[in-house]
């Protein structure tokens, strides 16, 4: 990946981490993790490591959904 | 080649949009945007054919994450 | 450079009709499906849209539709030919069953896209210019303007109804 593309995608991972932990709204943090996930995954990709990419996709929404089920219990 | 450049540039504005938006409900179609530019650019990146699946393994993952998050922002609570 | 452009804009003017076409068919402007696209919808209206476009718009977030069969095809294509549009239309089919959705715009995006990205392949085009387009035309639509796409939206669905 050339520089500028790799400073493209840390960019929007570290916009995404910034704003996770700087933004009020829960539903807005929790979106701006899936930013923090989507930033990071194009450099796992040029790498090669292609299953690494795969169990990395699917187990970032699994745990947005835990989550999501956690916070509903907690305020049960 | 061109066609990575571009999306990733609408990467980034989307990015960007989905951060500075006020709305809940108008982030997610900016975070959409981000997921189809991020799928794309995967299979610009790497030229193998596994790649497509990472990529819809990737989509599919963030709509369905997109979907969860939607569900629970509508059950209206906030709590 | 300015060749490629041109070809990718006609790609973005291509996938557009497309995905757009048959997301109307398949009646994802109607009101009262997911919650989360019903949601979304509200939001929308909200910011001065309109209601039928805004559950489009909803729906393309909460499930794989036409602009992402369209997409994934176009990559399959770039990847692997034919099969590979074919095989990406397969698991649109499996990530629409995952998120729960009984439709098929998404597959049928993707099967259509699949032989028209080929076709067009043949005749000078690059199928990454469609994966740049299709990316184009899903920002045009979610990435711009909320009020301007959902009120085009809500008369194109106006016009099918």
């Amino acid at each position: 990946m050339i520089f500028e593309l790799q400073v493209v995608f840390g960019l929007i991972a570290l916009a995404g981490a910034l704003s996770a932990a700087l933004l009020k709204d829960p539903y807005a943090k929790l979106i701006a993790l899936g930013i923090l996930v989507s930033g990071a995954l194009p450099f796992i990709v040029d790498r090669g490591y292609l299953d690494v990419a795969i169990v990395a996709s699917l187990i970032a929404p699994i745990s947005t959904i835990f989550v999501l089920m956690a916070v509903r219990r907690a305020e049960q | 080649m061109i066609a990575l450049y571009v999306v990733a540039a609408i990467a980034v504005f989307a990015a960007a949009r989905a951060i500075l938006e006020r709305n809940t409900g108008r982030r997610f179609p900016y975070a959409n945007v981000l997921n189809f530019a991020v799928a794309g650019s995967l299979v610009l990146l790497l030229d193998h054919p596994i790649t497509l699946v990472a990529a819809a393994a990737y989509f599919v993952g963030s709509t369905l994450e997109a979907n969860a998050i939607a569900s629970t922002y509508a059950g209206g609570v906030k709590r | 450079m300015l060749g490629e452009l041109l070809h990718i804009l006609a790609a973005a003017i291509i996938s557009w009709i497309l995905f757009v076409a048959v997301d109307i068919f398949f009646k994802l402007p109607e009101t009262g499906g997911v919650v989360g696209a019903t949601a979304i919808a509200r939001d929308i209206e909200a910011g001065g849209g309109d209601l039928s476009g805004g559950t489009m718009m909803g729906n393309i977030v909460c499930s794989p539709d036409a602009s992402a069969g369209t997409l994934l095809a176009a990559c399959g294509v770039y990847l692997a030919g034919i099969p590979g549009g074919l095989a990406a239309a397969v698991m649109v089919y499996i990530g629409n069953r995952i998120c729960h959705d009984p439709g098929y715009a998404g597959t049928t995006g993707a099967v259509l896209a699949t032989f028209v990205v080929y076709g067009f392949t043949l005749v000078g085009f690059a199928a990454s210019d469609f994966i740049a387009g299709m990316v184009i035309a899903i920002l045009t639509i979610q990435g711009l303007s909320h009020t301007h796409a959902s009120r085009l939206l809500g008369r194109l669905w106006r016009i099918r109804e």
